[in-house]
């Protein structure tokens, strides 16, 4: 069930990138409604997926990736129907589905994992940190359209990206959002790791590179937020910098995995 | 019956005639019962910047010279406002408006502002339209619903000040509550505003080398005025700029730009130079986070959502068809009864007459006989009429009915009303 759960909402995500890249195709656009009720049927059979992950615990590779798929898709709903920036399933859509198809992959099946994955703590500690991640990635997609546009605009060119991309204050708006609601979520997310270990492993032992990588997405994230929020800047300035600083959280997670190869751990 | 329209528009008047033409709400009653008092049995008038026309049911011939008549007065010089004008009569006059509805008629092509103003000119007219202007009018707005709602005759900004207004949309989102300063008195710098002020921006401030004609532009538009040297200082806080100035060079520098775009935090700047020659220097749109456009731009923003509607005209083209015949419909049965009731009439007139000169040729017949033999008359002639009427109630069900009126009335001699 939980397989078939996956790959629906697997074909489901494919779907939704489709309509989404049709009018850039020169395809007619489809109607908002659909465009929504395709990625919201996807998220719902997935959800169903990762409520019976979570029973099952969130430990390992595969699963957090398809909790990290689910999120996405998620705060790309949210932001549809909040922001109107329906435009943003341009990436979470082939991202969450890439996600789902990996995690599919790997194997979603439970295994020989450790005990630690069923516990409130850990599960709590892994979705808050997995959503300030699916958060600081929607900031980036939110970066990343504001760059496209902003280049269009500055080059008056009146295309595809000019008619379909949203305005750039909503786009610049989006990012601030994702990256003030991250911060907290991630926050507590590693507290919670801290206190998980302090409680359950019996002291501070935690696997370097994951001690590593959470700091360091930690500070990028809270960086990100201080500029915006602190600094006050926005528009381009800031989009470089979300997109700068998910490239470098990106990148830092797969130097580590690469030196520590395997899907048994998330690192 | 028939209805006719006539007036004028863009095409067939220039601006200066039509403004003269143009009526306020409040004149329109009074037009109109002059109109329909030549001979009509209601009426509609239509009257924009762009077009004024006279929706007549049943005109008799001597209104049409009112309205040319009424128009006329309005003129000054030796035209006669029938120079300007035109008249389409039934099924061409209902396409006539189902096209202005849609907006298949207007200046640009496919605008939404006609609809509100079609229905705004039956509301002012509804005391004097009658049944078929109000179902004429109802079935128009429709048709223009549909028009939109089912192609994309409406889509994009077709028009300089439109595009200006979704360019900066495509800058700032949502435009309530933004900030505009026009730098200059030009229209369409002024149009612009206006369209920016229906998005709910507002012009705070109103720059020109005069201060007096910046004063009468501020208070219609609820701004304070200024001079363009205090302008400058403003670029720091406010979110558009629109220049229509009328300096033969470039007043708004990249130095006076500069000089102030620190202070605005990031915040995007948005300048729409509609002035030829440009009223911006070119350069000033290399600033971060300043757009700037001029009316090349704008216009290219225009051309593209014009030709895509353009493609539309089609689509659009064959709904007004569509919706012209199921009006035609609906018309023709309505043209059936009284024409039916008239045949009837001069048909029972022509039995009563030989009736009566059968009876006084054949005295001998007891008043029994002549009860029977009005009887018999009555039947035959209800026989007669029979199958007709079957047949012209169905063709009018089918949409058939005008033609075989028209022969009807031709056939028997039947009077037309119009025609007396």
């Amino acid at each position: 069930m939980l397989f078939e759960l996956h790959v629906a909402a697997l074909a489901l995500y494919v779907l939704s990138a489709a309509i989404a890249l049709a009018p850039f195709a020169g395809l007619p656009a489809v109607s908002r409604r659909w465009t929504l009720g395709v990625a919201s049927l996807g998220a719902v059979l997935h959800g169903i997926g990762v409520a019976q992950l979570i029973g099952m615990g969130i430990s390992g590779l595969a699963r957090p990736l398809s909790v990290l798929a689910w999120f996405l898709v998620v705060l790309q709903i949210g932001s549809e129907l909040l922001l109107r920036v329906g435009t943003v399933t341009l990436f979470t859509a082939p991202l969450a589905g890439g996600l789902v198809g990996l995690a599919l992959m790997l194997g979603l099946a439970p295994g020989a994992q450790p005990s630690a994955g069923r516990n409130a703590w850990f599960i709590l500690h892994v979705a808050l940190s997995v959503l300030g991640l699916a958060l600081l990635a929607l900031a980036f997609i939110s970066a990343a359209l504001y760059v496209l546009q902003f280049r269009e605009l500055k080059a008056k060119r009146f295309g595809h990206v000019f008619q379909l991309f949203p305005p750039l204050e909503r786009l610049d708006r989006l990012n601030l959002v994702a990256l003030v609601a991250g911060f907290p979520a991630l926050t507590i997310g590693v507290l919670l790791a801290v206190g998980y270990a302090v409680r359950y492993a019996g002291g501070m032992h935690v696997d370097p590179a994951q001690l590593v990588w959470g700091s360091f997405t930690w500070v990028v994230l809270g960086w990100t937020v201080w500029v915006r929020v602190a600094r006050h800047w926005a528009g381009r300035r800031a989009a470089f910098a979300s997109i700068a600083g998910f490239a470098a959280v990106v990148l830092v997670y797969l130097a580590l995995k690469l030196a520590q190869p395997g899907t048994q751990r998330f690192l | 019956m028939s209805i006719t329209v006539l007036g004028v528009n863009h095409r067939t008047a220039p601006l200066e005639v039509r403004e003269r033409f143009a009526h306020a709400a409040h004149e329109v009653p009074g037009a109109l019962a002059r109109v329909l008092s030549a001979g009509a049995e209601g009426g509609v008038l239509l009257s924009t910047c762009n077009r004024t026309e006279f929706y007549l049911a049943d005109p008799r011939e001597p209104v049409s010279e009112a309205v040319w008549a009424l128009l006329g007065e309005r003129l000054s010089g030796d035209h006669a406002a029938r120079e300007y004008g035109y008249a389409e009569r039934d099924r061409d006059a209902v396409r006539h408006l189902y096209r202005v509805s849609a907006g298949l008629d207007s200046m640009v092509l496919g605008e939404s502002q006609i609809q509100g103003q079609v229905r705004e000119a039956w509301e002012v007219s509804r005391g004097q339209a009658g049944p078929v202007m109000h179902r004429l009018f109802q079935s128009a707005l429709l048709v223009g619903a549909r028009v939109r709602s089912e192609t994309k005759l409406g889509n994009g900004a077709a028009s300089v000040p439109s595009a200006a207004v979704s360019v900066a949309g495509k800058i700032f989102g949502d435009l309530t509550g933004r900030s505009a300063l026009i730098l200059g008195a030009g229209d369409m710098a002024e149009l612009a505003a206006q369209c920016l002020v229906a998005e709910g921006a507002r012009v705070t401030l109103v720059a020109n080398r005069t201060y007096e004609r910046a004063r009468a532009i501020a208070e219609q538009l609820d701004a304070r005025a200024l001079t363009l040297e205090e302008a400058w200082p403003h670029f720091a806080d406010t979110d558009i700029v629109l220049c229509s100035t009328a300096a033969p060079h470039a007043v708004v520098t990249w130095e006076r730009v500069a000089a102030v775009i620190q202070g605005r935090g990031g915040r995007p700047l948005c300048i729409l130079d509609l002035a030829v020659p440009r009223d911006v220097d070119p350069a000033v749109g290399q600033l971060e986070n300043v757009f700037l456009y001029d009316v090349d731009d704008l216009q290219a923003v225009a051309g593209q959502a014009a030709a895509l509607r353009r493609g539309e005209i089609p689509a659009a083209e064959h709904i007004v068809s569509e919706e012209v015949e199921r009006f035609w419909t609906w018309y023709g049965g309505l043209a059936v009864v009284p024409a039916l009731k008239a045949f009837r009439e001069r048909l029972d007139e022509v039995r009563a007459t030989e009736l009566e000169r059968a009876v006084r040729r054949f005295k001998h017949l007891q008043p029994e006989d002549q009860e029977q033999l009005e009887q018999f008359s009555r039947a035959l002639l209800s026989k007669f009429l029979h199958h007709p009427t079957v047949a012209l109630k169905l063709a009018a069900e089918r949409g058939r009915g005008y033609a075989l009126l028209e022969a009807l009335r031709e056939l028997f001699g039947l009077e037309r009303r119009d025609d007396a």
